[in-house]
């Protein structure tokens, strides 16, 4: 007893590779002489932030090179992730000053709410993403590292659309 | 009953009913409503100067301070009326117009009544455009720096210093606007109790130089506790951060201290904080002190003090329950108990009747005598005999004259510190300071107080009350009832006939006077 084995027939035109073949092919060619990149050629080149993008932190200074900071202390309180140790103490001349400044960048979530909440506008996120380095330890940034970084910072809000309309 | 009339009044909807000649603020009080104030303070004559606590009274032809005004029968005052408020908007705008808003850097910041009544009351913005006033910042002495620009010219200081402390150092001077607080040009706050006006000042404009910049009030926790210093006892909070002892503030107890803490009670809070401290239980081997588990030092201590009479140093620094515990330990071995105090010239606040910085310059020298422990201020080893077993507990034997100990005795310590000069003791338990443990004190007037624990003890210390508990059964003194500081409290109020009837939910935080006592105040 033999199997009954259905043959499909299929129409030459749809079933051949060729037409297939040919339209990839002339889909490469469309790619090759009108250029749609969305691949970014880094490190050559860098992606574009917006202003509102929210990274790694900077401490502003005066014009005498010294931090902001008052250490007044209401950062380390509105920190959600309690990323940020602040000792206050007194500078050589008798103002208050931050001892230890220090942020914990693996704990940060990035929300904002210290630039936000700081009444002297002295720390800032940054509108930077280049983080790596060789050891966690180099993760904690104190506070000549923080005043020494340059990257710009975040402006929190889009200048253009202030109210987020 | 009493011959006090009494008067009904309606404060914001509510009934309340107060002795005549009560203040509609205090009135309000009463009826759980708090009137924005700053001038007025329940320890101070009243000045109304600030303004603050206008209320709306019905049938007034106008908004009364409610500090300086009198309740009458049947008053309908209104607190947050709409009259009300933009009265008391308006003066805090005024306030505020000089005002320097500089929070951030202010050590009054989150404890700061104009920061509260703004927040509550105030207006957003200020329609000031003027330049600020400005004053430079000023030393007044002892522990106070007068920060000009911040203050709000409530008096506070003013009035503490005429009327309270009887020494009028400060004043108002210049009029109108250029109005600041200065002090007489030949004396300063270097007073005894002169620090209060910091306490007492309502804004940032007192502060003190000891806790400048030290620390944010929001970030540290409070602990009800007694002040150690001397005999008096006032109640005080201390406060702490990460386990640092931060600040000590006067804690009100109208029976004892009312609102105020002297200077050095105030400042008498570093040691808490020493980290030089014993942290590990030891014993003597080969004349060397080794670090041991609490069992084997107890049990070293245990084989020292059988069949030999304890002579019991103990300082009146420690808590009743410790005291208590040390009277176990030398009933098991016939034994005695004596103590020493320091002392220094009494400082009475004149305008508070026996509030005084006592000569007696350790809290707990009442409980110690009537625990049965014997003062001897000129040689505190004069009991010792040849064999004895010298315990010293929480001494530290600074100036004492040890040969005694050298030549009689065997030495256990139980402490924070080891004492420097004896001979090497054969056991020593390391303890918690008053900051680290729970325990009462019984002031010169007998009054027996509470203290809270406000931070951990370093390494393997323990409260004085475990460590002596667990030291007194080893000695044949069963306390095994004193497994908690309300148990060994329990214990010594059914011992003790002057304690008889307290417990710790009894006392609460406000003390309870021992049986016997002539009563203060």
């Amino acid at each position: 007893m033999g199997i009954n084995v259905k043959v499909m027939e299929r129409p030459v035109g749809e079933a051949s590779y060729v037409r297939a073949t040919l339209k990839g092919l002339a889909l490469t060619l469309k790619h090759l002489v009108d250029p749609h990149r969305v691949t970014i050629q880094y490190p050559e080149e860098k992606w574009d932030l917006s202003p509102r993008w929210r990274g790694t932190h900077r401490m502003l200074t005066t014009e005498d090179g010294k931090a902001k900071c008052v250490a007044c202390g209401l950062c380390p309180t509105v920190c959600p992730a309690n990323c940020i140790k602040l000792v206050p103490g007194e500078d050589e001349t008798g103002n208050r000053y931050p001892l230890v400044f220090e942020i914990d960048e693996f704990r940060c979530i990035f929300c904002g709410y210290c630039q936000e909440v700081c009444p002297e506008e002295a720390i800032h996120l940054g509108r930077h993403y280049e983080n790596a380095e060789f050891n966690r330890e180099r993760f904690v940034y104190d506070l000549e590292r923080l005043t020494a970084q340059t990257h710009p910072v975040s402006t929190l809000w889009d200048p253009a659309d202030p109210r987020g309309e | 009953m009493s011959a006090t009339k009494m008067v009904s009044l309606t404060i914001e909807g509510r009934a309340v009913s107060v002795p005549e000649g009560t203040t509609i603020l205090e009135a309000a009080k009463a009826a759980g409503v708090l009137v924005p104030h700053y001038c007025y303070h329940p320890g101070l004559p009243v000045a109304g100067v600030c303004r603050m606590c206008l209320v709306e009274v019905e049938k007034f032809p106008k908004l009364a301070p409610s500090c300086a005004t009198a309740v009458g029968e049947g008053q309908v005052v209104h607190v947050y009326s709409e009259k009300a408020l933009e009265a008391r908007k308006g003066v805090l705008e005024l306030l505020l117009i000089n005002h320097p808003l500089d929070c951030p850097i202010c050590d009054q910041a989150g404890e700061c009544e104009l920061q509260d009544y703004t927040f509550q009351e105030g207006r957003a913005d200020s329609r000031y455009r003027e330049p600020k006033r400005f004053n430079p910042v000023e030393d007044f002495g002892g522990d106070v720096l007068y920060v000009t620009n911040r203050c709000i010219l409530c008096t506070r200081c003013v009035r503490f210093m005429d009327d309270v402390h009887e020494a009028p150092v400060l004043c108002v001077s210049e009029r109108g606007d250029r109005a600041v607080i200065s002090k007489a040009a030949d004396a300063d706050l270097t007073q005894p109790w002169a620090a209060n006006v910091i306490d007492l000042c309502p804004v940032g404009a007192l502060v003190s130089k000891d806790f400048l910049n030290k620390a944010r009030a929001w970030e540290l926790d409070r602990t009800a506790s007694v002040c150690p210093g001397c005999s008096q006892g006032c109640n005080t909070v201390l406060e702490t951060r990460d386990n640092v002892v931060m600040r000590m503030k006067p804690r009100p107890n109208d029976a004892v201290n009312q609102f105020y803490l002297c200077d050095v009670g105030r400042l008498d809070y570093h040691w808490m904080n020493r980290a030089d401290r014993l942290e590990s239980p030891k014993i003597r081997l080969a004349d060397v002190l080794s670090p041991v588990d609490w069992e084997i030092a107890l049990g070293q201590a245990a084989e020292a003090l059988r069949g030999r009479r304890a002579y019991v140093v103990a300082s009146p620094q420690l808590s009743n329950e410790a005291l208590f515990l040390l009277k176990r330990l030398i009933g098991a071995t016939g034994g005695e108990g004596a103590f020493r105090c320091a002392t220094g010239p009494e400082a009475p606040l004149p305008g508070v009747d026996d509030l005084a910085l006592r000569a007696d310059r350790a809290p707990n020298v009442r409980g110690a005598e009537l625990l049965g422990f014997t003062r001897r201020d000129g040689d505190l080893l004069a009991g010792l005999k040849s064999g004895d077993v010298l315990v010293v507990a929480g001494d530290a034997l600074d100036g004492v004259d040890l040969r005694r100990a050298v030549d009689a005795a065997t030495v256990i310590v139980v402490g924070t510190v080891l004492p420097v000069g004896l001979p090497t003791p054969v056991a020593v338990l390391p303890i918690a300071n008053v900051a680290e443990e729970e325990g009462t004190f019984t002031n010169l007037r007998g009054r027996v107080q509470r203290f809270l624990q406000a931070k951990a003890a370093p390494g393997l210390a323990r409260p004085s009350w475990y460590a002596l508990a667990d030291l007194a059964t080893a000695a044949g003194a069963p306390s095994d009832d004193c497994a908690l500081p309300s148990r060994a409290f329990a214990a010594l109020a059914a011992a003790e006939p002057a304690f008889s009837g307290m417990s710790y939910d009894a006392l609460g935080l406000r003390g309870a006077v021992v049986a016997g006592a002539e009563v203060a105040r």
